[in-house]
């Protein structure tokens, strides 16, 4: 909260901050291998091409010298822990990057058991947003090319984990685009709303990209894969769509951490955040419940009060 | 809307509701014929994907019943369900679904009375609020309806000229 209070006014953020926090992770990844605390850290390295970068595990100390972390680094990493290189847990303790609205989701799987804490060597960044898509990569993070998502971030700081790379900084006055335009729909007549979602949601080809760059979407089989008895049509039909986007939302319920994961990996530009978005805000509502960055006994769905809110039910 | 006779479904618990359900039968009591019964063991069984799947499946309503809190025969189902539910609703309510299709109700094995009050209630209104067109349409469309239905407008985004044009080529 201090730190909130004390932000100073930036309108953008230059690459030497990003080469400060690149240095911070680097002596501390090299520090952790050469002393075997973990087997791995899993974190970026530049892309191929100039100012990207792509998610790596790394295991020794001159590939740990090629970390970086720059506003190109979007991906979530904690969906390598549970799905992509699940493997790598069993091994021993792994080092992970995480920005803040990793560290949720990775609070949220240590919630689900999914992870356990000692496993773990979180080098937490403070990160000041990252890329949105579709932007100009100039190294340079301003108000025009920062992801949407972060417009709205909370966690800059990654309060919890072992060490924290970089100093506070953030931009100031970014317009909330994401709670705007959740406002407009919530406004919108019901038929218009059905329309919004229904155009949006007929473009779907149901790629299951979503689905698999979620870390909350872990299950071996998935509902939506089942067929006997099928729960939701596999082929990317309008009807199939629309429950498929009403299950992942349902599923994701009380449990999402916000990192707009899917919304980033959408082939077809759906808006999936909102939807994520809006069942935060009602668990918010009406539980008291939010993604944070400790991990907490249960999920809202997980349990109950006796005196929860039955206005609806006759 | 002339001889219009909406499809209601009823998910209800095998412990409270489907009791009081049959208590209403038993005591020879009317309700709407409407109503299609299916039994689950709790409500907390009930996943919002099968209210999903009667309204793709031409359900003009839906209801969800069982027992009241803490009567529930596995200590907690209905408690859940009510979590659960309370979040499907908001979820429905933001992609634009009437709310006043889908019905919540405890009615207790004790409570024939009850069950045909909210059956006759919710029937009543689907039957005032006309059929449910959203999710059959959607059943009968294919993705390139978009495409194909320009026409009347449908999508804005999917509607350029070149995508029509190349959309036309293909026959």
């Amino acid at each position: 909260m201090n730190a909130r209070a004390n932000k100073n006014h930036l309108t953008s953020i230059e690459p030497a901050y990003y080469e400060a926090v690149t240095e911070a992770i680097r002596k501390e990844a090299v520090k952790i291998l050469k002393e075997e605390t973990v087997v791995g850290v899993v974190g970026y390295l530049p892309g191929r091409r100039k100012g990207t970068a792509t998610p790596a595990l790394v295991t020794s100390v001159e590939e740990a010298e090629k970390l970086i972390f720059s506003p190109a680094c979007v991906n979530n990493l904690s969906v390598y822990l549970t799905k992509a290189k699940k493997g790598v847990l069993k091994q021993g303790k792994v080092g992970i990057v995480a920005k803040g609205c990793d560290m949720r989701a990775l609070a949220g799987l240590m919630t689900e058991s999914q992870l356990q804490r000692e496993d773990l060597f979180i080098i937490g960044v403070v990160c000041p947003g990252v890329y949105g898509f579709g932007v100009e990569r100039t190294g340079t993070l301003t108000e025009a090319n920062i992801a949407r998502k972060c417009r709205e971030c909370t966690v800059h700081m990654p309060e919890g984990a072992d060490v924290a790379a970089g100093t506070h900084a953030e931009l100031a006055d970014l317009t909330p685009e994401e709670a705007e335009e959740m406002a407009r729909i919530e406004a919108m007549p019901q038929a218009e709303r059905w329309a919004f979602w229904k155009e949006h949601f007929s473009r779907c080809i149901r790629c299951m990209a979503c689905r698999q760059v979620c870390p909350f979407c872990y299950c071996e089989q998935c509902l939506c894969d089942k067929n006997r008895p099928q729960a939701v049509e596999s082929s990317p039909r309008p009807a199939g769509n629309m429950a498929w986007h009403l299950v992942r939302a349902m599923h994701l319920a009380g449990r999402c951490g916000g990192c707009a994961e899917c919304e980033r990996v959408c082939p077809m530009d759906i808006p999936l955040n909102l939807l994520n978005r809006r069942m935060a805000k009602e668990l918010k509502e009406l539980y008291d419940f939010e993604a944070g960055l400790a991990p907490v006994e249960k999920g809202p769905l997980n349990q109950y009060k006796e005196d929860d809110d039955q206005s609806f039910i006759k | 809307m002339p001889d219009f006779e909406p499809k209601i479904v009823a998910f209800v618990c095998t412990w409270c509701t489907y009791a009081g359900a049959d208590l209403a039968g038993t005591s020879r009591m009317q309700y709407p014929p409407n109503v299609r019964v299916l039994k689950f063991p709790c409500t907390g069984r009930i996943d919002p994907v099968f209210i999903l799947r009667a309204f793709q499946k031409g359900a003009d309503g839906v209801l969800v019943s069982g027992c009241h809190p803490g009567d529930c025969h596995y200590m907690a189902g209905n408690f859940h369900a009510r979590r659960r539910f309370a979040a499907f609703r908001a979820l429905l309510d933001f992609v634009g679904v009437d709310l006043n299709r889908l019905q919540f109700s405890w009615v207790s094995a004790a409570e024939g009375g009850k069950w045909v009050e909210v059956v006759t209630e919710l029937t009543e209104r689907v039957r005032t609020m006309g059929p449910m067109p959203e999710f059959k349409e959607l059943e009968h469309e294919e993705l390139w309806s978009t495409f194909a239905g320009a026409a009347g407008g449908k999508s804005a985004v999917l509607n350029s000229p070149e995508l029509k044009e190349a959309y036309d080529s293909i026959g």
